[in-house]
């Protein structure tokens, strides 16, 4: 899908703009605190209805103002869709084709985007909790039957930590109700570990094409799944399940004087390897970044996938982090497919030669002119 | 400006009702100002009655006026079935169906180690005593929601009973009446596939 016109009224630091978007890529180009990721951020908005910046909406309408609006016009394979988004200081409005929506949940979807900021790098770097909140995000976009299993096996996990305080307190001393709480946790902990392994697996094949292309053909991807639970390609749902309900049934002494559950998805971990070799623990910063790039490009094929359509590309401030070389391949890798936002201080000659036909926007104060080529 | 004392004391016993805030609360004790007399004592007497003159079922667990139950009591009643609910309010939308015909257990609760419940809290004891005593029942339906609480205490339930030797049922997940398979969400799909039953 392209997003070919965008209005912003009192959004942040815009008072009223519109602009036309070029079906390849758009280079946001400005100096420091001219509203370039406030352009990306009113893209990601007209999409999910929310900021990825800031859970306050109140944010985002301009200073003395009383309200914001967004609103787009969206190219899909089946035609054209306005959208429109208004924010108040009561709430928010969202529309599409002028017809008011009940409910946010209906309008989400209409325009898919995938935003990738310096931020996403933690997806490497930072604590495997990231990672886990990662796959949960992902996989539960692609199955709504992971999406269950995961909040059923949180709400479990939940009651059953609490639970094993209260025993190790002494406040409650039925053995059988852990055995049933147990039981039911590795059901769905099973069934968790079992879809995490496939659908890793899933994005692995995307993502590790995307980062040998852009590493120049010289890295290979490998996502390992790290899990207490022995699991492989042949692995049942049951299998998994006897084997965390050993792990319980062994350790029910050791879980009680802890006081929480030692087992389970909730410990799981993705290890990086490029080239046989841990990149969280031994890659260096550009490789790291490759990979958080990599992996996280790998949405757009998937959401192809599943939707028949490519999401927008916003890539904020991603440039400038990447060498010459990695940059082109990045840019050879997106371009002709999908529609992409990139922000950037400065386009260095090397990118601006090898996009094809970059239209170049350079937003100075709020504003934006279209760069003659 | 403040209300007037036992006004205010009206508005404030409203807000302890479920779903009324502040303001619903004003309106309601306004309303009660202007409502006749009589309907305001029958009011006041009804919701002392309610609380008076209601007890728990002895056997069952089930409100009611006399100890025990009319349904306890029923000797028209099939004493071979159990249906064990999470509150009262479920048997009376198991009565409207007409077609149970057994007997009732209200465990007034669920078990919910996050909300501080643990099983001797709700009515499970009365339960494994009324097993113990009698010989006939030959079967337990577990009707507790199908929610994650619901399921941990059915499945804590059934664990207890069935080394008993008596036949543990649970309530069918899937479909409702008349429902299309267009409308339905993925999960109750799912759960009405793995549920399905040969014809």
């Amino acid at each position: 899908m392209i997003l070919t016109e965008l209005r912003l009224h009192n959004f942040r630091n815009y008072q009223d703009l519109t602009v036309h978007f070029a079906p390849g890529i758009n280079v946001l180009i400005g100096r420091n605190a001219q509203g370039k990721t406030n352009m990306l951020e009113a893209i990601y908005a007209l999409s999910l209805t929310r900021s990825h910046r800031t859970s306050n909406d109140r944010e985002l309408i301009n200073w003395q103002q009383q309200s914001a609006s967004i609103s787009g016009v969206v190219q899909k394979a089946t035609g054209k869709v306005p959208l429109e988004l208004q924010f108040t200081k009561n709430g928010k409005k969202a529309k599409v084709n002028h017809l008011e929506q009940a409910r946010l949940g209906q309008y989400v979807g209409q325009l898919n985007t995938i935003l990738f900021a310096p931020e996403d790098l933690s997806l490497v770097k930072g604590a495997p909790a990231v990672r886990r909140r990662f796959m949960d995000m992902e996989f539960s976009q692609m199955s709504s039957k992971y999406l269950y299993d995961a909040s059923q096996f949180r709400t479990l996990l939940r009651q059953r930590n609490k639970y094993l305080k209260q025993l190790k307190y002494g406040q409650q001393h039925d053995r059988v109700l852990l055995t049933v709480l147990s039981d039911q946790l590795a059901a769905y902990g099973a069934e968790v570990i079992v879809a995490r392994h496939h659908f890793l697996q899933h994005l692995e094949k995307w993502a590790a094409d995307l980062h040998y292309q852009i590493s120049l053909n010289q890295e290979h991807l490998h996502l390992a799944y790290v899990t207490q639970v022995k699991v492989g390609d042949e692995t049942t749902v049951d299998q998994a399940y006897h084997e965390l309900l050993k792990l319980y049934q062994d350790n029910q002494g050791r879980e009680i004087d802890q006081g929480t559950t030692m087992y389970g998805p909730q410990r799981d971990d993705i290890r990086f390897m490029v080239n046989d070799k841990n990149i969280q623990a031994f890659g260096s910063q550009g490789q790291q970044r490759t990979t958080a790039l990599s992996v996280k490009l790998a949405e757009i094929d998937l959401m192809k996938e599943q939707t028949g359509e490519y999401p927008l590309l916003l890539l904020d401030d991603v440039l400038s982090e990447l060498d010459p070389v990695r940059q082109t391949h990045l840019l050879t890798a997106i371009q002709d497919k999908v529609q992409t936002f990139l922000t950037t201080t400065s386009l260095s000659d090397v990118a601006r030669q090898l996009i094809k036909k970059p239209t170049i926007f350079e937003i100075k104060h709020g504003t934006l002119n279209k760069e003659e080529a | 400006m403040q209300y007037p004392e036992p006004l205010a004391k009206l508005i404030e016993s409203y807000t302890k009702l479920p779903g009324i805030g502040q303001k619903t609360a004003t309106r309601l004790a306004f309303y009660t100002l202007g409502m006749e007399e009589d309907d305001v004592t029958n009011f006041a007497k009804s919701l002392l009655s309610a609380k008076r003159d209601l007890h728990s079922c002895s056997i069952c667990g089930n409100i009611t006026e006399d100890d025990p139950c009319p349904i306890c009591r029923d000797k028209t009643r099939d004493r071979s079935k159990i249906l064990v609910v999470e509150q009262s309010q479920d048997i009376m939308a198991m009565e409207r169906m007409h077609e149970y015909h057994g007997l009732y257990h209200v465990l007034q609760g669920v078990i919910s180690p996050v909300a501080g419940t643990g099983p001797e809290d709700i009515n499970i004891t009365s339960l494994l005593k009324r097993l113990q005593k009698s010989d006939d029942v030959k079967e337990v339906i577990i009707a507790t929601n199908a929610s994650s609480d619901g399921e941990l205490t059915a499945g804590y339930l059934a664990k207890l009973i069935k080394p008993a030797g008596i036949k543990v049922t649970r309530l069918a997940h899937g479909l409702s009446v008349g429902a299309d398979i267009d409308y339905a969400d993925e999960m109750t799909l799912f759960k009405a596939v793995q549920g399905r039953t040969e014809m």
